[in-house]
C-alpha cells in the first residue's frame, strides 16, 4: 500500500511533488520501494483472495490510486470519526488482525497471507508508539510461552522491559466496537502457542519503531538478535517477512556511525550475515530473501566502492526471475551502475534504461526515478548520444535535472570552457550523485563534439583555428586529436601536414549507407519484443482455454463443413457474402 | 625480538633501493617469515596497529623492488596483498606509508596493460574515499600522474603524454619503467590514426609526429607497419577499396535476414 514514509513531514511530501531534488538515501527510497511493490501485490491480491473478516477492519484499505497518502489519511480520519474507537486500542486490534493473516498464511501455505500481513505495516507505522507495542506484545504472549524470550527481547529493545507478559486485554477492549474477535483471540491464545511468524512480525514492528525514533544502536542490536533467530527456524512460510527483517537490518547498519564510505563501518561486518543469508536463500529457493539480499549486498559494495566484488557478485549469482518489480528495479540501477564505472557502457545504458521504466511511476519512489536518469543521462552522453530534451520537462525532475541539463547544453554544443565552468560550479552536486567520476571522463566527448562541429562548418581549417577554438593546448595536440577523431569515425576529413589544415570531406548521403536500415530494424526489433514481452505477461482465466479450445473446435468444423460445400459446389455466391457479413 | 630484526630489515630495504633484485628478494622472504612469526602475514582483527604498520611496509618495499625488477606479476600479488592493510590502517593518519606512490604505479601498470575497466573502478575508489578528506586524486604527485595520462590518451594528446614521460616530469624513478611501454603503445596509436587521417606524409616531419630518433628509424618503422616510401614521402596503403565489394554483399545478406525474420514474426503474431 502506498503511505508517506512516517519520517518525511507532509511538507517535505508536498516538495518532491514541486521536483524538488531529492537524495536517494536509504530513508526516502527503499521503504518508499518496498511500498510500491506491496501496491503492486494489493492489485494481485483483491483479485484472487475474497477481503477476510477479520482484516477487514480499516487495516487493510486498499487505495490503488497514485494518491495513496491522501487517500491513506482520509481513511484514517473516517475510521476514526465513523467507529469512534480509541486510536490505541485501534492500532492494537489492526497489529492483532494482521495475526489471523499469518496464522492462515502458516495453515494454508500461502505466502499471499504473510504478504497482506506485511503491507499493513506502513498504516500501522504512523501509529505506532513503543507503549503501544509493549502492549500489543504483552498480550500476545504469556509468560510461559515458548517465545516468551523474544518478546522480552523486543520489550527490552523498545524500553519497555518494565512490563509483564500475559496481560489480559485491558477494561477499554470492551467498548471496542468487535468485542468477538478479541474475546477470541483470548480465548485461542491460551489453547495455543505463538507461531514464529507472529515473533518475526512484532519484531519488524519493533525494528520499524526503533528506526523511526532514530535508536540506531539499539536497532543494529535488536536486529542481529532477530536475524540469529530467524536463521534458526527454518519455515517456508518467513521467507517474506525475513526478507523485510534483512532490509531493516542492513539499514540500520548503513545509518550507524561511523557512516560509508569509512571501512570501519558496520555495513563492511554485515557483509558475512548477509552473504550466509544469500546461501541459505539461495538453496531454500526463497525467492523473496534472495532478491533482497543480492541487491542489500550489492549496494554495500558500491558504498564502500568495492566495484570488483560488486562485479563479482554479479558474476557468480543469478538474480531471481520472478523476484518483485521493485527489486529487479533496484538491481538494474546497481547493475548499471558498476558497469558503467567499468565502461561498459553499452550494457550500462540498457541495464539503466530498464531500470528507470520498472521503477514505480508514482511520486513515492521519485528519489529512485531521479537518480536512475541522473546516471542513464552521463551514460548516453558517455557513449556519444545526446539525451532527450523531453527528458528534461517532466516537472517531477526539472529542478534535480537542471546541471545536468546545463552539462548536455555544453556537450551538446562542445564547448570545453563551458563544460569546465559547469564541473566546477555544480561539482559538490555530482559528487553527492556519484557522477562525478563518470564526468570528468565526458572531457574528450565534448573534444570530438567540438571537432565534430568545426569539420561541419568548415570544408578546410587550419589547426591552429581549432587549436584556438576548442582551447586545446598546442598545436601538435590539436593535430594528434583530429587524428584521432578521423580514425573514431568522428568525422569524414583529412589532415595535411605540410600545410597544416584539415580538410573536410564532402559529407555523403546518409540515406544511401546501411544506417536508416539499420536504425528501422533496432525499431522493429524493439516493437517485436515489446510485443513477445506482452503476451507473455498476459494472465488468463482459470479453465477458460478449456471453453476456447471447444470454440475453436466448433469453428474448426464449420470451417471444414463450408470448404466441402465449396468443394461440391453446392455453395452459392449468397451464401458466402452472407458469411463473410457474419465475420 | 622478531619485531626489532623486522624494522632493521626495512630499514635496511628502504636505503638500498638500488639493490639487485635478487638480493631484495632474499630479504623480502626473511621479512615475511618474521611477519609469520609475528602472526601479522594476514591481518585480522586483533592484530596490533604496529604489527599492521610494519607488515604494510614489507609489502610496499616488495610491491617497489618487484617494479624496479619489472614484475608485473609480482607486483600485483603485492598490491592485492596491501590491500587489506590499507583500509584497516586508514584511520590513523600519523603514517601514511608509500600508499599513494603504490597506487598510482598500480594505475599506471593497469593503464599500459590497456586496463581500462579495473583503471576506473580502482579510481573510483579513491575518488570515494577523497570525499572524507583522505586522499586529494588530481592534486596528488603521484595519483595525478596515471589520471592525467589517461585524460591525454582518451582525449589524443599524445604530445603531452610524450612531454610527460621525459625525465624530470615523472613523479619517482620507479615511474620511468612504464616509460618505454606507453611509449610503444602511443607510437602504434599514432601509426593507426594517421593511417586514416593523412593521405600522406613526408619523412621529416614523420620522425616529429611518431617521436623516432631518425629518419632511418621512420623508414624501419613504416616497413614494420607495411607503408610505402617513396621519394621522402610515406603513402598510406587506403583499407577501404578492398573491403566496398564484400560489404555490399554482406549488407544485402543482413537486409535479407532482417525482412525474413520480419515475415517469421509476422506469422505467429497473426
Amino acid at each position: 500500500m502506498p503511505g508517506k514514509t512516517p519520517d518525511k513531514e507532509p511538507v517535505e511530501n508536498g516538495g518532491y511533488r514541486g521536483g524538488k531534488d531529492i537524495d536517494m538515501t536509504d530513508k526516502d527510497l527503499k521503504p518508499k520501494g518496498k511500498k510500491a511493490s506491496k501496491k503492486e501485490g494489493d492489485d494481485e491480491m483483491t483479485v484472487v483472495v475474497p477481503p477476510s473478516k477479520a482484516a477487514k477492519q480499516s487495516s487493510v484499505p486498499p487505495p490503488n490510486d497514485a494518491e495513496g497518502d491522501v487517500a491513506m489519511d482520509d481513511a484514517d480520519k473516517t475510521a476514526e470519526g465513523e467507529v469512534k474507537v480509541d486510536p490505541v486500542v485501534q492500532t492494537i486490534n489492526d497489529i492483532k488482525s494482521n495475526f489471523a493473516l499469518l496464522d492462515r498464511a502458516v495453515a494454508l501455505f500461502d505466502a499471499r497471507f504473510s504478504l497482506r500481513a506485511l503491507r499493513s505495516i506502513s498504516s500501522i507505522r504512523k501509529r505506532l508508539t513503543p507503549d503501544i507495542l509493549a502492549q500489543a506484545i504483552s498480550e500476545t504472549y504469556t509468560s510461559s510461552s515458548a517465545s516468551a524470550s523474544v518478546a522480552r527481547q523486543m520489550l527490552q529493545a523498545i524500553g519497555r522491559s518494565d512490563v509483564s507478559l500475559g496481560r489480559q486485554p485491558g477494561p477499554e477492549m470492551e467498548i471496542d466496537s468487535e468485542p468477538k474477535p478479541a474475546g477470541k483471540n483470548g480465548a485461542k491464545k491460551e489453547a495455543k502457542d505463538v507461531i514464529p511468524e507472529v515473533d518475526v512480525f512484532l519484531g519488524i514492528l519493533t525494528q520499524v519503531i526503533l528506526h523511526d525514533s532514530k535508536l540506531l544502536q539499539q536497532g543494529l542490536e535488536f536486529s542481529h538478535y532477530l536475524v540469529d533467530r530467524i536463521r534458526s527456524v527454518n519455515r517456508r512460510t518467513l521467507d517474506s517477512l525475513s526478507a523485510k527483517v534483512y532490509f531493516y537490518y542492513s539499514l540500520f547498519a548503513e545509518q550507524s556511525c561511523p557512516q560509508p564510505p569509512s571501512p570501519q563501518s558496520p555495513i563492511v561486518s554485515i557483509r558475512p550475515t548477509l552473504l550466509a543469508a544469500l546461501r541459505t536463500a539461495v538453496l531454500r529457493k526463497d525467492v523473496d530473501t534472495q532478491a533482497t539480499v543480492i541487491v542489500l549486498l550489492l549496494r554495500n559494495y558500491l558504498l564502500t566502492s568495492h566495484i570488483a566484488q560488486a562485479d563479482l557478485l554479479v558474476s557468480h549469482t543469478q538474480f531471481p526471475e520472478n523476484a518483485a518489480n521493485n527489486q529487479v528495479a533496484r538491481f538494474l540501477y546497481y547493475l548499471g551502475r558498476t558497469r558503467a564505472i567499468q565502461l561498459r557502457y553499452t550494457e550500462a545504458h540498457e541495464h539503466l534504461t530498464a531500470a528507470t521504466r520498472k521503477a514505480p511511476s508514482s511520486a513515492c519512489a521519485l528519489g529512485f526515478s531521479q537518480t536512475a536518469t541522473k546516471l542513464l543521462l552521463v551514460v548516453e552522453l558517455l557513449m556519444g548520444d545526446i539525451p532527450d530534451r523531453a527528458t528534461f520537462r517532466q516537472p517531477s525532475m526539472e529542478a534535480a535535472l537542471h546541471p545536468y541539463f546545463l552539462l548536455v547544453q555544453a556537450v551538446r554544443v562542445g564547448n570545453l570552457g563551458d563544460f569546465e565552468t559547469i564541473i566546477a560550479e555544480h561539482a559538490d552536486t555530482f559528487r553527492r550523485d556519484g557522477t562525478y567520476t563518470l564526468i570528468l571522463r565526458l572531457r574528450q566527448n565534448v573534444i570530438k563534439t567540438g571537432i565534430r562541429m568545426m569539420s561541419l562548418s568548415y570544408s578546410r581549417i587550419s589547426l591552429r583555428d581549432i587549436c584556438i577554438r576548442l582551447h586545446l593546448g598546442s598545436e601538435e595536440s590539436a593535430e594528434y586529436i583530429v587524428a584521432k577523431a578521423i580514425r573514431d569515425g568522428v568525422i569524414e576529413a583529412t589532415l595535411d601536414r605540410e600545410r597544416g589544415f584539415m580538410k573536410s570531406k564532402e559529407v555523403g548521403d546518409v540515406y544511401a549507407t546501411r544506417e536508416p536500415g539499420e536504425a528501422f530494424h533496432d525499431r522493429i526489433r524493439a516493437c517485436l519484443a515489446l510485443h513477445d514481452e506482452s503476451v507473455k505477461a498476459m494472465r488468463f482465466p482459470m479453465n477458460q482455454h478449456r471453453l476456447e479450445l471447444k470454440n475453436a473446435q466448433e469453428a474448426r468444423e464449420r470451417e471444414r463443413e463450408m470448404a466441402k460445400e465449396i468443394q461440391e459446389g453446392d455453395l452459392d455466391e449468397d451464401d458466402l457474402g452472407g458469411e463473410f457479413e457474419g465475420m | 625480538m622478531a619485531d626489532r630484526d623486522l624494522t632493521q630489515l626495512l630499514t635496511h630495504l628502504k636505503s638500498t633501493p638500488t639493490a639487485p633484485y635478487a638480493e631484495t628478494a632474499a630479504l623480502l622472504s626473511r621479512a615475511k617469515l618474521l611477519l609469520l612469526q609475528l602472526n601479522a602475514l594476514t591481518p585480522s582483527a586483533t592484530t596490533p596497529p604496529h604489527h599492521l604498520a610494519l607488515a604494510r611496509d614489507t609489502y610496499e618495499q616488495g610491491a617497489l623492488a618487484s617494479i624496479r625488477a619489472k614484475n608485473p606479476d609480482a607486483f600485483t600479488r603485492y598490491v592485492a596483498q596491501l590491500r587489506p592493510f590499507y583500509e584497516l590502517l586508514q584511520d590513523d593518519t600519523t603514517e601514511e606509508g608509500e600508499r599513494n606512490k603504490v597506487t598510482g604505479l598500480y594505475l599506471l601498470l593497469l593503464l599500459t596493460q590497456g586496463l581500462y575497466g579495473e583503471f576506473h573502478s580502482e579510481l573510483e575508489a579513491l575518488s570515494s574515499s577523497s570525499t572524507t578528506g583522505v586522499v586529494d586524486v588530481e592534486g596528488d604527485r603521484y595519483l595525478g600522474y596515471p589520471v592525467r595520462l589517461e585524460r591525454w590518451l582518451m582525449e589524443g594528446s599524445y604530445d603531452r603524454v610524450w612531454k610527460a614521460m621525459k625525465k624530470g616530469e615523472v613523479p619517482c624513478e620507479e615511474f620511468g619503467v612504464f616509460s618505454e611501454i606507453l611509449t610503444s603503445q602511443i607510437r602504434s596509436e599514432i601509426a593507426s590514426s594517421s593511417e586514416r587521417a593523412y593521405p600522406s606524409l613526408p619523412l621529416s616531419s614523420t620522425k616529429s609526429l611518431l617521436f623516432l630518433e631518425s629518419e632511418g628509424a621512420v623508414v624501419e618503422f613504416a616497413r614494420s607497419r607495411g607503408w610505402a616510401v617513396k621519394d621522402g614521402h610515406i603513402y598510406f596503403p587506403s583499407a577501404q577499396e578492398t573491403g566496398e565489394e564484400e560489404q555490399e554483399q554482406e549488407m544485402s545478406q543482413m537486409v535479407i535476414e532482417n525482412t525474413l525474420g520480419y515475415a517469421r514474426q509476422l506469422e505467429t503474431i497473426v
